[in-house]
């Protein structure tokens, strides 16, 4: 590819305590590229993000993003991204408004903006008639489209998208797959996390898979499927070491016996 | 009021932007962070959102600390002997502020949620950490003026209102010198224990802070003899040259009493003005870094399951299991048992409500036996030990029984009682006769016993029919107090602030029940025959309506209507 890649992980490598959690993970992501990023619990994931959003500073390897290194300037790496967290922390007590007023302008946004920006997303996710109640009172899935709305709000270059259709009913769920694919018709460049495999086979351009701190697959998912298995889900088993799902099947039947 | 703060801050940022600080961010932080806070007390009731009733609304708090305030400002007054009124002054000054810090860091100071909302964005360190320290700032300040507002306005009547400003100076001393104790305190914590275990001690040292607040209010105006007290010399013990609220009170000994003031009064003066500001120093220069980090790593390794070095094993207990299965044989009850068992010593919440009543019980018995008007201490407590007022002590031992059950039914997370309503348990008594007989092994029956021995140790062997008379008696009132007023299986009730008018007056029948027998008891004491014939037929009520309360059914059950 004549690109230069938006994203530039080299050997990265994480421990905790003595565990080693990342291994010399190395990975090039494109502009306007959609990757699906999955791996088993503990694989390495969570980590991930957690690095390239700056939750972690602490590492061994280097991340680039858009020719800025992660260790001298951090700060406006974290301008290009945007990010929607997987365990849904938000401060409940404040209104939708309020929340994404305070996002936007940690942001630098200018306040008018802000608030016509905020009112027409929060609309079109259909809380319009919520824009001043407070958070506390939310459902999951209402939260959760606050949480999207705070990651997409300042027109980011990369959103990070950790578990984002948690909670969703299976509108939103398709307004938000919808929503993926017209962002990166944009020349946003997504990066997918989650478990929900029929999801990342439709929503991704690429696909990586990684399993015990290691990427072991990567490419599209027409050429995963020419090199292994029929799905993305008996793609994954396959390769993450639980092929014989039938025989833990046959064993957790036999326990009941 | 907290825009006054933050016109205040603005005035700051030519200097804060020169530091490095982005000024509109923190403008943003510390505009959110005090909407917080203002709002915060009313979330803990935001399960029910018909309840709009607000326990702890940010004025009564306030109006609270203020009374505080009022109440130990009369020291003051003592103007005897040197030192003695500012010192003692300035050392409850201390200690509240101290604990209240302590306690408060945690769950106002170091929210979490910081940890995946604030650090993703474009927002340097130093923006973070600023916003830290004046977020901590603006709220240390409203907690110490308000606690000493009314000292500020006593010693404009005592010195002069020229020791108005003074005074203003003294207590900006001690705040310092509290923050710089209250950090010193949680780096120790923080670097010798475990995340995990960093927030259970913070947990019991809340716990022992309302203790301590209710037994000085009960028990000191008994115990101490405040004509004593201001003849204190205060200077004539070396000790006392080390203590910080000493040297604060010395500036105030210096500027308006210098007739008995001397070289060493102004050495102390200023210590006192010296050492907090170097103290603040060295939060801000050298402690706070590694403060900061460290409890990032608190709330990251709490928040994520990716890090293994936290995850918290249960040591298997051998002991309990067998009690367990001894006390509580049929199988459902068992279970009602271990969960009831198990939440209740590893809940925050729960131990947070309980655990208190511990140390409320001796200060009772004290507060309400150590009367005697014009006596000395010692007089009293001769008076006491020849007396047979022990039996006071083991009757309120019920009020553990009382917290616990009252407590037991409820928590913040009893939506995880679902559990309950799709088994197919028949008898729902079950896990509510194991429930109560858990209460009863954990807290209830070791915590008789532990007094029991005290009792016996001073009063004799002859207590001993009396205090399990009044144990069993407790229990039947335990299972009255179930039956009527809990209604729950374990923690699977939303915490609620309002009971209805029925149940107040239930709780009233059966408190009068309760000291009803207490005194039918006292009489019958000197009869030590009769006493232990009464435990055999109680044994059996106690045996007969813990059978009956097994048979409580479903219809008798009140259940969260939102799980």
């Amino acid at each position: 590819m004549i690109e230069t890649p938006l994203i530039q992980i080299r050997n990265l490598t994480k421990f905790y305590g003595a565990k080693q959690v990342l291994k010399n993970l190395s990975l090039d992501i494109y502009p306007g590229q959609v990757i699906g990023y999955i791996g088993p619990n503990g694989a390495g994931k969570s980590t991930t993000v957690k690095i390239l959003t700056g939750l972690i500073p602490d590492f061994t390897g280097e991340v680039i993003v858009d020719g800025i290194n992660m260790a001298d300037d951090p700060q406006s790496i974290k301008k290009l991204f945007g990010y929607v967290p997987e365990n849904a922390e938000i401060y409940d007590v404040l209104t939708p408004m309020e929340y994404l007023d305070f996002i936007g302008k940690l942001y630098g946004m200018d306040s008018n903006t802000l608030q016509e920006r905020a009112g027409k997303l929060l609309a079109a996710f259909g809380l319009a008639n919520n824009v001043n109640d407070r958070m506390d009172t939310f459902s999951k899935g209402m939260k959760q489209k606050v949480l999207l709305i705070a990651g997409i709000i300042h027109n980011p270059k990369i959103i990070i998208l950790d578990e984002p259709l948690s909670g969703l009913d299976a509108n939103a769920v398709i307004m938000v797959k919808e929503l993926i694919i017209r962002l990166s018709k944009e020349g946003k460049t997504i990066f997918y996390c989650s478990h929900m495999m029929d999801v990342v086979e439709k929503v991704s351009d690429r696909i990586m898979l990684i399993n015990k701190g290691e990427v072991i697959a990567d490419g599209t998912f027409e050429s995963l499927k020419q090199n292994h298995s029929d799905t993305l889900e008996r793609i994954f088993s396959k390769l993450t070491g639980s092929e014989d799902s039938g025989t833990e099947a046959d064993a957790i039947i036999n326990a009941l016996d | 009021m907290d825009k006054i703060y933050l016109r205040f801050v603005k005035l700051l940022n030519p200097v804060l932007s020169k530091a490095g600080v982005d000024t509109d961010q923190l403008y943003e932080i510390l505009r959110i962070k005090l909407i917080i806070d203002q709002r915060r007390p009313k979330t803990m009731f935001a399960q029910r959102q018909n309840n709009k009733k607000k326990v702890q609304s940010p004025w009564f708090v306030s109006f609270f600390t203020v009374m505080m305030g009022t109440f130990f400002g009369l020291t003051l007054f003592l103007n005897a002997m040197p030192y003695v009124a500012q010192t003692i002054y300035f050392s409850v000054f201390m200690v509240l502020m101290s604990l209240t810090l302590i306690s408060d860091f945690t769950t106002v100071l170091i929210d979490t949620r910081d940890q995946f909302i604030i650090l993703p964005r474009p927002v340097n360190d130093r923006t973070i950490a600023v916003s830290r320290i004046l977020h901590i700032s603006i709220y240390v300040l409203r907690l110490a003026l308000l606690q000493g507002l009314p000292g500020l306005v006593m010693i404009g009547f005592i010195d002069g209102i020229a020791a108005v400003p003074v005074f203003f100076i003294q207590i900006l001393e001690v705040t310092f010198m509290s923050i710089f104790l209250v950090n010193i305190v949680y780096l120790v914590l923080m670097k010798f224990v475990s995340p995990q275990k960093f927030k259970d001690i913070i947990n019991y040292i809340q716990i022992a802070f309302s203790i301590l607040i209710f037994g000085s209010y009960y028990l000191l105006p008994r115990l101490i003899n405040v004509t004593l007290l201001e003849h204190i010399s205060i200077l004539s013990h070396w000790y006392s040259y080390i203590l910080p609220p000493v040297w604060i009170a010395a500036f105030n000994e210096l500027l308006f009493h210098h007739e008995r003031a001397n070289m060493i009064t102004s050495l102390l003066a200023i210590t006192g003005l010296v050492v907090p500001l170097v103290g603040l120093w060295l939060v801000a220069k050298v402690l706070a870094p590694g403060f900061n980090r460290r409890l990032s790593i608190i709330a990251t390794s709490d928040g994520s399951a990716s890090t293994p070095a936290t995850v918290k094993t249960e040591r298997k207990s051998g002991l309990m299991d067998k009690i367990a299965d001894l006390v509580a044989p049929d199988p459902v009850e068992n279970a009602g048992f271990r969960i009831t068992w198990k939440l209740a010593t590893r809940s925050r919440e729960f131990k947070m409500k309980v655990y208190p009543a511990f140390g409320y019980i001796p200060i009772y018995f004290l507060y309400f036996t150590l009367n005697g008007k014009g006596q000395s201490l010692a007089e009293r407590w001769e008076n006491l030990k020849a007396g047979h007022n022990y039996i006071v002590l083991a009757y309120l031992c019920t009020f553990l029984l009382m917290a616990a059950l009252s407590n037991v039914a409820m928590s913040d997370k009893y939506k995880s009682a679902w559990v309950y309503y799709t088994t197919p348990i028949g008898e729902p008594g079950k896990i509510l006769s194991g429930m109560y007989k858990a209460i009863l092994v954990i807290f209830y029956i070791p915590y008789c016993l532990f007094w029991g021995a005290v009792i016996v140790g001073i009063w004799g062997p002859a207590a001993i029919n009396d205090v399990l008379l009044a144990m069993l008696i407790g229990i039947i009132y335990g299972i009255l107090m179930a039956l009527f007023l809990i209604k729950g299986l374990p923690f699977s009730k939303p915490v609620m602030i309002k009971q209805s008018g029925g149940r107040t007056v239930t709780t009233l029948m059966t408190m009068v029940f309760l000291v009803g027998i207490g005194v039918g008891h006292y009489f019958l004491m000197r009869w030590e025959t009769v006493i232990w014939i009464a435990i055999i037929p109680i044994f059996f009520i106690v045996w007969i309506m813990l059978y009956y309360y097994k048979k409580t059914t479903w219809e008798g059950l009140e259940m969260a209507d939102d799980l």
